[in-house]
């Protein structure tokens, strides 16, 4: 933990400035407009859900919208579809409070199930991420604007969980659906600033990884996942 | 390799670039495609106008205010248990980077994405440590590493000289044995960077922001790469420009979404990221957290005329409406920044002696200017090096006054712009032929090539037309909007 060489490098940077250091106390930054929290503010949750899908579909995202009680069904098929495991799961009690705890014991007697743990080291839970073929995960948000779904790192749930597995499905309750990132970075920001998130890690995954760096043409699945799920859970 | 890309003098370099025929046709799709989803993409935003100033509000108050910032970013990064270096030259900073590899005893080295290091020429020095080896794994930065090493020649699209032809026989010597479908190969690469990510135990990224507020950082990119270079490997170095600050996470969202508009079209990149060191009871992510803040000369704009192009988001779109770069391709500029954001950048970086040509490698459409999503005035600072370079170190004269005054004092209102441009072809009439008109030579304007130039101009019109300035009822938009809905194909 250390800083190295700062002292001489700011002044002469406040030299070159022509003005002198420490005072942005009192001239903070003022957003010169309301743009960011204006667009979309329009929107009824009716039209933010139906932008949401459209906006994923077009990335292209698998994109469902099930009653509480259809949720198991439709993580069992996913995985039969995908061609079942090994799944990565997390840590976390939202599979209780999405009721998913049976579906999470009926899947373990079929497949190979792995959680990434609190108290295991990096080598087992990078493992489990690494041969992971199926990668499932509860998303803070769902951006309407872009078809973007938000997820915050913490020890139940690490970075890799949503990089190494094949394929990605990420459950989302309709209530979190929201215009735009501004609405999700005002969350994230409040919740540090409270004392009620400590995470070293938010990422914002928009899709499938993809890269148009061979003649521009757009392919998926260059590093992250080949391709992406996302289930809106009506609560 | 560093900042300067090219050991050949600059007429030479535009008669390489000039011979690279898929170059050329590649960069005219790649701007011609990139055209399309940028407008469309900024159109859908709404607003466009208002989003640039919010942009510039924001980059100008970090810039105005950067030793508070990078004190407040680097006491909160060290807050949260990592390292922060400022280093004024490249000297300093891979002399950091080298020892952080050495304490941390690392043997296998994962990068993502970072025109900085190239600037530090990292790599080699990378290369030349023993018992470690370097992985590019931004895939257009992998098929150039795989490539000899060959240079960048776009800050977005670093690989888009190169055709798939040209990556399937870089991928055969890598073992690869199907065809040149780039899905195929991109899969390929896949396989190949995962098997060598999983060993990695230094992961060296770039830096979009670094967020003042709160110690972390902030990477964009679309296949994921900087994701897994910050999550495997237990050391992880950010090494980032001085000036990539934003206040908060809050503007930091805002420039995400300005940049993936501007860059790629889209309303926002696949992988938006805020991380830093790794909090405790977390198992992936960064245990040693290392942040390189590097001068290199960027100081030098502060307090003058260019300040402004620190603002810079790195976005590309103005190579992208370039008709000189569409002409020479990035690698006629011999820096790593080309296009008008390098014309205006490198001999800020490098001095004048190895780039002062550049600011004369512009037609002051001011394509650039209208692009820039956080209103640098591009073309501007191309005239003020210019008066610069005319008056301070008196390399040439004449010509060049004459069309900079002429045009620096037309740019300050829209009706003296057009007026400016109108006078700018009156100006230039005597240096002009006619040649046919065709789609692929658009930007070649108006009929009119300059064939002879004047002074340093002349250097690359030998070589190369120089396009004129476009007439004001010709800009690209126009002749666009009047192409597509002829159902023309944009080459
Ligand atoms: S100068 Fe402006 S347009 Fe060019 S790369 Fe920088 S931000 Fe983008």
């Amino acid at each position: 933990m250390t800083i190295q060489n700062r002292d001489k490098f700011l002044d002469h940077l406040a030299e070159r400035l022509g003005q002198p250091r420490h005072q942005l106390a009192t001239h903070p930054y003022q957003q010169l407009n309301d743009l960011p929290q204006q667009t979309l503010s329009d929107k009824t949750p009716a039209e933010l859900l139906a932008l949401a899908r459209k906006n994923s579909e077009a990335l292209p995202v698998t994109f469902y919208e099930v009653a509480p009680v259809e949720l198991p069904q439709l993580l069992t098929d996913y995985v039969t579809d995908k061609g079942g495991g090994p799944l990565l799961l997390p840590t976390t009690s939202h599979f209780a409070d999405y009721q998913l705890t049976d579906w999470q014991k009926s899947i373990a007697a079929d497949q190979t199930v792995n959680y990434w743990l609190p108290d295991a080291d990096r080598a087992t839970n990078l493992k489990a991420a690494e041969i992971a073929n199926i990668g499932i995960s509860f998303a803070d948000f769902l951006l309407a604007e872009s078809g973007t779904v938000t997820v915050s790192t913490n020890p139940g749930q690490g970075r890799a969980l949503h990089f190494l597995p094949i394929h990605y499905l990420s459950i989302v309750p309709r209530s979190r659906i929201v215009a735009r990132s501004t609405q999700a970075v005002a969350w994230y920001e409040k919740e540090q600033a409270a004392g009620c998130l400590d995470s070293s890690a938010i990422h914002f995954i928009t899709g499938p990884s993809n890269s148009g760096d061979i003649e521009m043409q757009l392919v998926t699945g260059v590093h992250g996942p080949l391709d992406v799920t996302y289930v809106v859970v009506d609560d | 390799m560093g900042l300067s890309t090219s050991t050949l003098p600059f007429k030479e370099r535009i008669a390489a670039a000039a011979k690279d025929k898929f170059a050329h046709a590649s960069i005219a799709k790649a701007q011609d495609t990139q055209y399309t989803k940028r407008e469309n993409a900024r159109a859908e935003l709404g607003n466009w106008q208002d989003w640039r100033k919010l942009g510039q509000s924001i980059r100008q108050h970090v810039i105005q205010y950067l030793p508070d910032y990078l004190e407040e970013f680097s006491d909160n990064v060290e807050k949260r248990g990592g390292n922060v270096f400022f280093a004024q030259t490249t000297d300093e900073a891979n002399d950091f980077i080298l020892n952080v590899i050495k304490q941390q005893q690392g043997h296998h080295v994962v990068k993502s994405k970072s025109m900085v290091t190239a600037e530090l020429d990292l790599d080699k020095k990378l290369q030349a440590l023993p018992d470690v080896s370097i992985l590019e794994t931004d895939l257009a930065e992998f098929i150039l590493q795989e490539d000899d090493w060959d240079e960048p020649s776009h800050i977005v699209f670093p690989a888009i000289h190169k055709d798939r032809n040209q990556v399937h026989t870089i991928f055969k010597k890598l073992g690869y044995e199907g065809d040149n479908d780039p899905e195929h190969m991109a899969r390929f690469a896949r396989k190949y960077m995962r098997e060598r990510f999983l060993e990695a135990d230094v992961g060296i990224t770039g830096c979009n922001f670094a967020i003042a507020d709160s110690g972390i950082i902030n990477l964009d990119t679309n296949e994921g790469n900087a994701d897994l270079a910050d999550s495997i490997p237990k050391a992880q170095i950010v090494v980032m420009g001085m000036e990539r600050l934003v206040p908060s996470m809050k503007e930091a969202e805002i420039m995400d979404n300005m940049l993936a508009r501007s860059a790629v079209g889209q309303k926002l990149t696949t992988y938006v990221t805020f991380e830093g060191q790794q909090t405790p009871g977390e198992t992936d992510g960064p245990e040693n957290f290392y942040v390189v803040v590097l001068d290199n000369n960027r100081s030098k704009a502060l307090g003058t005329e260019f300040q402004e192009i620190l603002q810079c988001i790195r976005c590309g779109a103005c190579l992208n409406v370039c008709p000189v770069y569409r002409q020479i391709g990035g690698h006629g500029y011999g820096s790593l920044y080309p296009g008008p954001v390098g014309a205006v950048l490198s001999p800020i970086l490098g001095g004048y002696e190895q780039f002062g040509e550049l600011p004369f490698a512009s037609s002051l459409c001011a394509a650039c200017t209208e692009t820039c999503p956080v209103l640098i005035p591009l073309h501007n600072l191309l005239i003020k090096h210019r008066e610069v370079e005319t008056d301070r170190l008196n390399m040439m004269h004449g010509f060049t006054d004459f069309q900079m005054k002429v045009v620096g004092k037309g740019t300050s209102s829209p009706f003296m712009f057009k007026m400016a441009l109108r006078f700018k072809h009156f100006g230039l009439s005597p240096w002009t032929h006619q040649k046919p008109v065709t789609a692929t030579n658009f930007f070649e304007y108006n009929n009119s090539m300059i064939t002879k130039g004047p002074g340093m101009v002349g250097g690359w019109t030998d070589v190369r037309d120089l396009p004129v300035p476009p007439k004001h009822r010709d800009d690209f938009r126009v002749w666009f909007k009047h192409h597509k809905k002829q159902g023309g194909d944009a080459k």
